[in-house]
């Protein structure tokens, strides 16, 4: 096309040059768009002609190659993509399923607020932690599928494995009054060798969602008639709030999580005051004691 | 008593060296029994390791923003420089481009290649991805003023081989920052090509439409498979303002082009009418 229209240039400069008495608008009207706004001479008006055909040739074959070019290039990143999307969709199926095992357990420990023996409470959704193992070293050997990558999907885990940490804790902090570490969270998940890990983030995040529980859980325990668990928890959650401020946080969503913290240990202490003040503790006066339990 | 403590530590945050004891008299002090030394002074331990763990990452995200930032300044100088383009001074102009846009490469994309290695190239995409869309676009800008072709991806990346030692896992741009700089890529041409159209140089100020509009119309078909689809979505849409904006500018030179006729000697009113649809730019 290129060729064409600079032979028309070429013709309609020889035409007009030889008659140059005929009217411009005899001319083949191609000529026209070549003639900028400023072209003050018909001397200008050769020069344009001329110039587009020089810009073309300093573009060889553009099109001609190009376009099939670019269309190949684009038709891989569509299949590249569409393949990253289908492994994206088999995390989501995985993901559901831990996220409806996450469910499970939270519901059954909901029943500890409702004063039943802790091991008697605990033992479903201890069983569903091997579910969740399952499940996590399923998602691990889709996500290793594409080494290093784990980052690329990991929002698509993320929220459900904060879930999971923070029931995880919450189990082991009932069963033995301490804190799941990071590495005995990874464990329980059995991700320890896995070069699919637990982000520590999110481990942290998990741990925040942990405190959330245990104002509820101190006041259910208290009511039910438990004066000493306030202690406990008070001291658990100072020390969990004390190695929090030690980690210098950005301005991210784990650090407004732990903002969130100080609230339920103030009311943890409060409970704590209530209970205490009141001589209800175990080491508090026992005519108060007594009084409790008549 | 919390709230004094909390001061102590935010003053003391300056010199992490010495949280250690802090932490310990906090935890004393308040708990006055201390009945499970082993659990607490593994959960310090683990909080020390969390800490470090979160101080390194931090600063090699700070590391890597910066690097960005350094691409996105130079990138845009590289663009700009192509910008200066005109008739008469094509080689020199982007002869310059490519020496800068070199110098970029050499000297802020390598600084990169050694942050990024293994999952962190995944995961502080957030932190370089504007600085490598930035590159990407006067990348590919400055090879389509020079052989009116796209700069494809492998080759990109094949340039950016030579930044790494062997030992070393080479940066590779990914796809997705590749199209979301090829996005950004027809914003210039389309300030390029108004520049061109009204410098007189309206055969490539077509080609660049048509460049364009094939760009736009590839991406059609692949934005719908990228992973943040948001925000390659608004970018479409400013694409096809720009692809409008390059089209209506050729309509304008078109049909204002046709108009000059009649000024340079007929009186024939008809002849814009006429001129129109035997109009080929």
């Amino acid at each position: 096309m290129n060729m064409k229209s600079a032979f028309r240039n070429v013709y309609c400069t020889l035409f007009r040059s030889l008659n140059p008495n005929l009217p411009s608008n005899f001319l083949p009207r191609r000529l026209t768009f070549l003639i900028p706004p400023s072209a003050p001479s018909i001397r200008a008006q050769t020069f344009r002609s001329l110039s587009p055909t020089h810009s073309s040739e300093s573009m060889p074959g553009g099109e001609a190659h190009a376009a099939p070019l670019l269309e190949k290039q684009f038709e891989d990143f569509r299949a590249q993509l569409e393949e990253s999307g289908t492994l994206r969709e088999r995390i989501r199926t995985v993901v559901m399923e831990i996220e409806s095992t996450t469910r499970l357990i939270h519901s059954s420990l909901l029943l500890v607020h409702q004063s039943r023996s802790t091991p008697e409470v605990l033992e479903k959704p201890l069983a569903q932690i091997g579910v969740l193992k399952e499940l996590y070293n399923r998602l691990a050997k889709i996500v290793l599928e594409s080494p290093g990558q784990y980052y690329r999907y990991h929002g698509d885990w993320k929220t459900e494995t904060q879930t999971v940490v923070s029931l995880l804790a919450f189990m082991h902090w009932l069963e033995t009054g301490a804190l799941l570490l990071h590495t005995e969270a990874k464990e329980k998940l059995g991700l320890n060798d896995s070069e699919f890990g637990l982000d520590v983030e999110d481990y942290l995040v998990g741990i925040c969602f942990m405190s959330k529980e245990l104002p509820r859980y101190v006041v259910n325990q208290v009511t039910a008639g438990d004066y000493d668990c306030p202690r406990k928890v008070l001291k658990f959650l100072t020390d969990l709030h004390a190695g929090f401020r030690m980690l210098n946080l950005r301005n991210d969503f784990l650090r407004k999580t732990f903002d969130g913290m100080k609230y339920d240990l103030r009311r943890v202490e409060e409970v704590y005051y209530d209970v205490k003040i009141r001589g209800l503790t175990a080491n508090g006066d026992p005519v108060a004691d007594q009084a409790a339990q008549s | 008593m919390l709230k004094l403590q909390r001061l102590s530590l935010r003053m003391m945050a300056l010199k992490p060296q010495r949280l250690h004891n802090i932490a310990e008299t906090t935890s004393q002090s308040v708990a006055k029994r201390v009945r499970t030394m082993t659990t607490e002074s593994s959960m310090k331990d683990s909080f020390a390791k969390y800490t470090d763990y979160l101080n390194d990452l931090n600063e090699k995200r700070e590391r890597v923003v910066k690097a960005s930032r350094d691409i996105t300044i130079n990138s845009k100088k590289v663009i700009f420089q192509v910008h200066r383009i005109s008739k008469h001074n094509k080689e020199e102009v982007l002869q310059k481009a490519e020496k800068d846009l070199a110098t970029v490469t050499d000297q802020y994309i390598s600084r990169l290649v050694r942050e990024l290695q293994g999952t962190d190239f995944w995961k502080l995409r957030r932190a370089y991805s504007p600085g490598v869309q930035e590159y990407v676009e006067a990348a590919t800008f400055c090879k389509f003023c020079r052989t009116g072709t796209l700069l494809n991806l492998d080759e990109m990346n094949a340039t950016l081989l030579p930044l790494s030692d062997p030992s070393l896992e080479p940066l590779q741009i990914n796809v997705l920052d590749y199209l979301l700089g090829l996005a950004d890529l027809t914003g210039e041409l389309m300030r390029l090509a108004i520049g061109r159209i009204s410098d007189g140089e309206l055969d490539f100020a077509k080609k660049i439409c048509e460049f364009v509009r094939e760009i736009y119309r590839e991406l059609t078909l692949v934005v719908p498979f990228m992973d943040d689809s948001h925000d390659m979505k608004t970018k479409m849409d400013t694409m096809l303002q720009s692809v409008m904006k390059i089209e209506n500018a050729c309509f304008g030179v078109h049909v204002r082009g046709s108009e000059y006729m009649p000024l340079l000697g007929s009186d024939d009113p008809t002849s814009f009418l006429l001129g129109v649809p035997d109009v080929e730019i």
